[in-house]
């Protein structure tokens, strides 16, 4: 039943495009707006995933197993990822659906991310890789390490991330938001028009998140959603031929893609972008940075930042501080700093 | 009251909104700021940013695929 993957990835990069929802951009407003409206979105997804994960762990549906922590890998690669994809201008999930809206600085960086991957997991890179992640600790997960249920630490996270959306939903802004004009009525303007509320994309790649673990675990693939271990699967595929390797999630990431391109395409959102050099050198250079730090990390801002964190593993939580820090590093370097200068359009007046 | 033009095209999320930040703390008050973007992610930004900041969007469209202009005055 691997096609369960690709019908999953075509709903999330159907969702994550329609709903604009972007890690990247989540942890970069913290930075240049101090905004944590992304943020909240992202942290529902967590919390919402982490009821689901304890109650198929409970039922049976699924059997958690942690791993003792890479604390070295998971610190040095998840700042390595959030300095990458603010050059790479996404993160995995985002990159594969601004690849499918047709950004060729995305199609750079995906190919340099899938390919750094493989080097890191099975390739040239793969013994260093192998030898800091070797550098770990016992403690696995943060209910383990304090021997308690993970119930109470869901009650807790549920409650705070539920204090933080009620937070945003209350803030008024001093005018309303302008909308695009409608063009279209009925389920088309629902599917490929209407504005998707942040809180409500979460909640729907929530259910995503969560469905995704028993269909992947149907097949054998024991974990939940994933980007950077299918992707790099697909690079050893593609250069071996060796059809093993294709396992749900690589179907997932398919999907993903191709979700992307439908949701793109069906609202007039599809256009082959060219990059100019400047950010071409940059997708290249952030999509092969994207590839170490998430082997060494042992996941990207899904896999880690979303999905481990949501089983309370350590590698979660730490991945998710300093892919912040990274990505904060990388804004103050090459949005707000000075890297920025020669990128600034002019401000001309108008012909009127 | 002044109109001025800020061509973003080809320019990725989130240098938009970073550059018209920066573009209409140039303009004098009463003055439009036009921004053409194709960054699909400053549909929500830059709408959002116009609203927060107190700033009336006065045209908001579509203009080709995946190509935008939005039009906002400083307030």
């Amino acid at each position: 039943m691997l096609l369960t993957g690709l019908g999953l990835g075509l709903a999330l990069g159907f969702t994550m495009q329609r709903g604009r929802f972007c890690v990247t951009g989540a942890f970069r407003d913290l930075w240049i707006t101090g905004s944590t409206r992304w943020l909240t979105a992202f942290l529902i997804v967590v919390a919402v995933q982490s009821v689901g994960v304890f109650a198929l762990d409970a039922a049976g549906v699924i059997t958690l197993d942690p791993q003792p922590f890479a604390w070295l890998a998971t610190i040095l690669g998840a700042f390595i990822f959030g300095f990458a994809i603010v050059l790479a201008g996404g993160c995995a999930t985002g990159t594969y659906y601004r690849a499918g809206e047709g950004l060729v600085g995305s199609w750079f960086a995906l190919i340099f991310y899938a390919l750094f991957s493989a080097m890191s997991k099975t390739g040239a890179l793969a013994g260093p890789v192998a030898a800091l992640r070797g550098v770990t600790v016992p403690a696995s997960t943060i209910h383990g390490f304090l021997g308690v249920s993970p119930w109470p630490l869901v009650a807790i996270l549920v409650t705070g991330v539920g204090l933080l959306a009620r937070h945003h939903l209350r803030l008024r802004s001093p005018l309303p938001m302008a909308s695009l004009p409608a063009r279209s009525t009925g389920l088309r303007h629902l599917l490929f028009e209407k504005k998707w509320g942040a809180f409500t994309t979460a909640l729907i790649i929530a259910a995503l998140a969560i469905l995704a673990w028993p269909l992947s675990w149907a097949t054998g693939r024991e974990s939940g959603l994933g980007i950077t271990g299918p992707s790099s699967a697909i690079v050893n595929y593609l250069v071996q031929g060796d059809a093993e390797v294709i396992d749900w999630g690589v179907y997932l990431v398919l999907g993903i893609l191709i979700g992307a391109f439908i949701a793109a395409k069906g609202s007039g959102e599809f256009r082959i972008r060219i990059p100019d050099a400047l950010t071409t050198v940059r997708s290249i250079g952030g999509g092969a940075l994207m590839g170490v730090g998430a082997s060494l990390a042992g996941g990207c801002t899904i896999g880690n930042a979303m999905v481990n964190t949501a089983t309370f593993g350590f590698q979660g939580w730490v991945s998710l501080l300093f892919m912040i820090i990274g990505t904060g590093a990388a804004t103050r370097l090459f949005i707000t700093g000075s890297a920025r200068v020669g990128t600034s359009p002019a401000l001309v007046p108008a012909n009127r | 009251m002044a109109q001025h033009v800020l061509e973003t095209d080809g320019q990725v999320c989130p240098f938009p909104l970073v550059e018209a930040r920066d573009a209409i703390a140039r303009l004098n008050l009463g003055d439009e700021l036009i921004i053409n973007f194709d960054c699909t992610q400053a549909t929500d930004a830059l709408p959002r940013w116009a609203a927060e900041n107190g700033y009336p969007v006065t045209h908001f469209d579509r203009i080709g695929e995946a190509q935008w202009t939005i039009t906002v005055q400083k307030a």
